[in-house]
């Protein structure tokens, strides 16, 4: 067996022992991806990708790795810091609005799109959403500093809890 | 007679009125008052993750929203490392955390009932930044920098 052939095998036998990393990349391997969130299910993952200039979430499918349009965040970029509810139902992120920041909460289940304005004018650097879906932790610049601050999300989303522990949330189709 | 009237509107009124977004005034007063600056949020349920800064230094932090009390972190936050992100797994038991220590950015998984951290190595080597771990924090994605560009890696954990 010729030298490099073998080198090549013994690599691949090396990193199969390893094997517990995997890139990504998929389809998109040519385009920078940054500020990634996975689902709580590990199910989905969001990143920020470069869409013709414009900082735009993707959504990702892990399991075939497809990428999800999500209408509701096609526009409004620079987008930034997406992150992802149990079953990737409810997809948070920071949009532009003019001069503004905002932060907003989309359900993919039903299309909707929930502004969430912070008090005082102020505009999110950076957030998270609980898994569930009931609370959001916002990072905000204030007088200076950073802080963060929580909103109860409760009378606006329902829960969006792991399999099992489904109360009231009907499963998600793999397309809104 | 006047009163129920206008009682009644009122009740109508903020029944009319779309659902919004709350704020916990009781938490955020808390968050406020025990660092200088916090970042870097990353809510797990309960449990709520950030970066705080007092006296200059910057250190992960673990609060469990439900007792509103610091959790403590034993081996995490050590003199000689700068965190740069965190994530903490759905029940609060794992966190992920991307931190500089002598002069290199690596990345960890910090477990609260060991009270270690494990080094997690990518590959191919490049220079983490960003981290996310899912609910059970057994499947982790981040952001690498590599041959000039940013990669997302991810990573299963036993």
């Amino acid at each position: 067996m010729p030298r490099p052939l073998l080198i090549l095998l013994a690599s691949l036998m090396l990193a199969g022992c390893n094997g517990r990393s995997e890139r990504a990349g998929g389809a998109l391997l040519a385009t920078s991806q940054q500020a990634p969130a996975l689902s709580g299910s590990g199910e989905w993952l969001a990143v920020i990708s470069d869409r013709g200039g414009r900082p735009t979430v993707q959504l990702r499918r892990l399991s075939d790795r497809s990428v999800v349009s999500v209408p509701q965040l096609s526009r409004h970029q620079p987008h930034s810091s997406p992150s992802l509810s149990w079953n990737g139902r409810y997809l948070a992120a920071i949009t532009q609005r003019g001069r503004r920041r905002l932060a907003v909460v989309t359900d993919r289940l039903n299309g909707r799109m929930h502004p969430l304005p912070l008090p005082g004018g102020r505009d999110p650097v950076q957030l998270s959403l609980a898994p569930d879906g009931q609370q959001i932790a916002l990072q905000v610049t204030d007088q200076g500093r950073w802080r963060v601050e929580l909103l109860d999300l409760s009378d606006l989303l329902e829960p969006d809890r792991p399999p099992g522990q489904s109360l009231s949330t009907p499963a998600l189709s793999s397309e809104p | 007679m006047i009163r129920i009237a206008l009682l009644l509107s009122l009740m109508l009124m903020t029944g009319c009125s779309s659902p919004r977004p709350t704020p916990r005034p009781d938490l955020n007063g808390m968050l406020r008052q025990s660092v200088n600056s916090r970042r870097d949020p990353s809510l797990g349920g309960r449990w709520l993750a950030s970066l705080g800064q007092r006296n200059g230094r910057e250190r992960v932090e673990l609060i469990d929203l439900r007792s509103r009390n610091p959790v403590p972190l034993p081996g995490l936050n050590r003199a000689d490392a700068q965190p740069i992100s965190v994530s903490v797994s759905a029940d609060g038991q794992r966190l992920a955390v991307v931190q500089q220590r002598e002069d290199r950015t690596e990345l960890v998984l910090y477990r609260r009932n060991v009270g270690a951290t494990q080094r997690l190595p990518l590959d191919p080597p490049g220079v983490p930044r960003s981290v996310s771990l899912d609910g059970s924090g057994r499947r982790l994605a981040v952001q690498v920098s590599r041959n000039g560009r940013w990669d997302v890696d991810l990573i299963r954990l036993p």
